[in-house]
């Protein structure tokens, strides 16, 4: 109990020790240590287990395992897939979609796309934080190649209707990425009922390594992509390199054990998340960014009037860890563009944190943690001159 | 940690000076309430908002008036301040802030005869 509450789920999860203990086999002196792809008896070895977890990878999102392409995580997902895709099929239309409270590892991928002579839409969302599905097809022009809107933001929690989005698309002939990195394991994920053509997630939010993730591409019909990197063809030659049979293993029996009791996990977290803002409603002067009904189970992003972020943050430090308003780099104090994106001003952003919890989250934490921000926003509100109490929000 | 400078001097013995400095949009928010006895500062004390680099550089400043004429404010100098502190460069403009309000504080009308 006397170690700082881990609130800060939603950048990455602990690794479950089934995982750890399936990976140190895998490294131990009997695990299937070939290349994966090499033909003799201890490389199908090797292959066997990367197939046996790409079956659980591909059961998490239900999704037929032959669609599931490894990579190095949520990040080379997306730019596999937007940049993929894009360059692709350049040739049959160079407009596409997407929104501005995407994860910067889309947003970044747009921008390069803009560099490289394509027109972006960038969706505002509206002030819950959602991607309405009819901005998607007011969006929508005949030369338009991909949509890219994410499932549950990372920031917010807050989930868009994918499903709607995707069927939006799939009437027009238009391509469908979806960044499911934060919902992937937390709640229910159906690809085939998003009408979604690629779909990324990662390892290491739901349990797993970091290191590894997984980009779901649509067997029938398959999108064309053009892979990022080259070399010995693996992965239906859309990610070529050695696949790592231990971090690929580790994220297999993530997957698992994310099935296996999700429905519980789902209620249990979400039920912990409404009692954590129940606590903080109470310090006064607070505010929920994000939508509280469409949002993922663990995510609580909330405002404290008056109050500097990075104060906040180092006020809490050893006591509760958490993420701000800001980028994540504190030195340049950019404030969250998702925020912004929600009609917050800098301000608000700045006022901001984000608290996220997850499968080792308990009453106690919450309790803990409430009680250190009451404690903390206190302390700075009463630092402040009353004026700034007034216009900081 | 409160730094010990912290709050607002309420009227007293002397003159008190309050003085205030905002750039909310540069993250920074100064109130500095000051004791003065004859030429003298004897108390000063700081409400503010913003990052604890500047919350830092609040404190140091007010705590150096102490003992000073309020005139040796303008004396203040943003840049060894930020380097005494080791406050990054892109939140120098915060330390102008600090300025603004010692210079105020300097300038405020000398206590009428």
């Amino acid at each position: 109990m006397s170690g700082p509450v881990y609130l800060d789920y939603a950048a990455s999860w602990p690794v479950h020790p089934r995982v750890a203990e399936t990976m140190a086999d895998c490294l131990g002196p009997e695990g299937p240590h070939a290349n994966p792809s090499s033909s003799h008896a201890e490389g199908r070895r090797a292959a066997q287990v990367i197939e046996q977890a790409r079956e659980s990878v591909a059961a998490l999102i239900g999704a037929a395992p032959k669609s599931i392409v490894f990579t190095s995580g949520a990040t080379e997902s997306d730019n596999l897939a937007i940049l993929g895709a894009a360059r692709a099929g350049r040739d049959r239309g160079r407009h596409l979609v997407t929104s501005r409270i995407e994860h910067r590892a889309v947003v970044d991928a747009f921008r390069q796309l803009e560099h490289e002579g394509f027109e972006v839409t960038w969706l505002r969302p509206g002030p819950d934080g959602r991607v309405a599905p009819q901005q998607v097809e007011d969006a929508i022009r005949p030369e338009t190649l991909l949509v890219s809107v994410m499932h549950g933001n990372n920031e917010t929690g807050t989930v868009n209707d994918v499903a709607a989005i995707g069927t939006a698309c799939r009437v027009r002939g238009v391509l469908f990425h979806v960044d499911a990195a934060q919902g992937a394991g937390k709640v229910p994920v159906d690809v085939e009922a998003w009408n979604a053509d690629l779909v990324a997630f990662t390892a290491h939010k739901l349990g797993g390594p970091k290191g590894i993730g997984a980009l779901y591409v649509r067997a029938q019909p398959r999108p064309a992509l053009q892979p990022l990197q080259f070399g010995g063809g693996q992965e239906r030659g859309l990610r070529a390199g050695t696949l790592a049979t231990h971090q690929v293993a580790g994220f297999g029996v993530a997957c698992e054990l994310a099935r296996a009791d999700l429905p519980e996990e789902e209620r249990r977290v979400r039920g912990l998340r409404e009692r954590l803002w129940a606590h903080l409603q109470t310090v006064g002067g607070t505010w929920r960014n994000g939508s509280a009904e469409a949002s993922l189970p663990g995510i609580l992003n909330v405002g404290f009037a008056g109050i500097e972020g990075e104060s906040l943050f180092l006020a809490l430090d050893g006591k509760v860890l958490a993420s701000s308003g800001s980028a994540c780099n504190s030195a340049s104090a950019q404030p969250s563009h998702v925020l912004r994106a929600l009609g917050l001003s800098d301000l608000a952003c700045q006022a901001s944190l984000r608290l996220s919890l997850g499968r080792w989250s308990t009453e106690a934490d919450v309790q803990r943690a409430a009680d250190a921000v009451a404690e903390a926003v206190a302390r700075l509100r009463s630092l402040a001159p009353a004026a700034a109490l007034e216009r900081i929000r | 940690m409160r730094p010990p400078h912290a709050g607002s001097l309420p009227p007293g013995p002397g003159r008190v000076i309050a003085v205030e400095a905002v750039a909310p949009e540069r993250g920074a928010w100064l109130e500095v309430t000051a004791r003065v006895e004859g030429d003298t500062v004897v108390e000063a004390r700081f409400r503010a908002w913003g990052c604890p680099h500047f919350i830092a550089a609040c404190e140091l400043a007010v705590a150096r008036l102490e003992g000073r004429p309020p005139g040796e404010a303008v004396q203040f100098e943003p840049a060894a301040l930020a380097r005494e502190l080791g406050v990054p460069a892109e939140k120098f403009g915060r330390l102008l802030v600090v300025e603004d309000a010692l210079r105020a504080l300097a300038a405020a009308p000398p206590e009428s005869k």
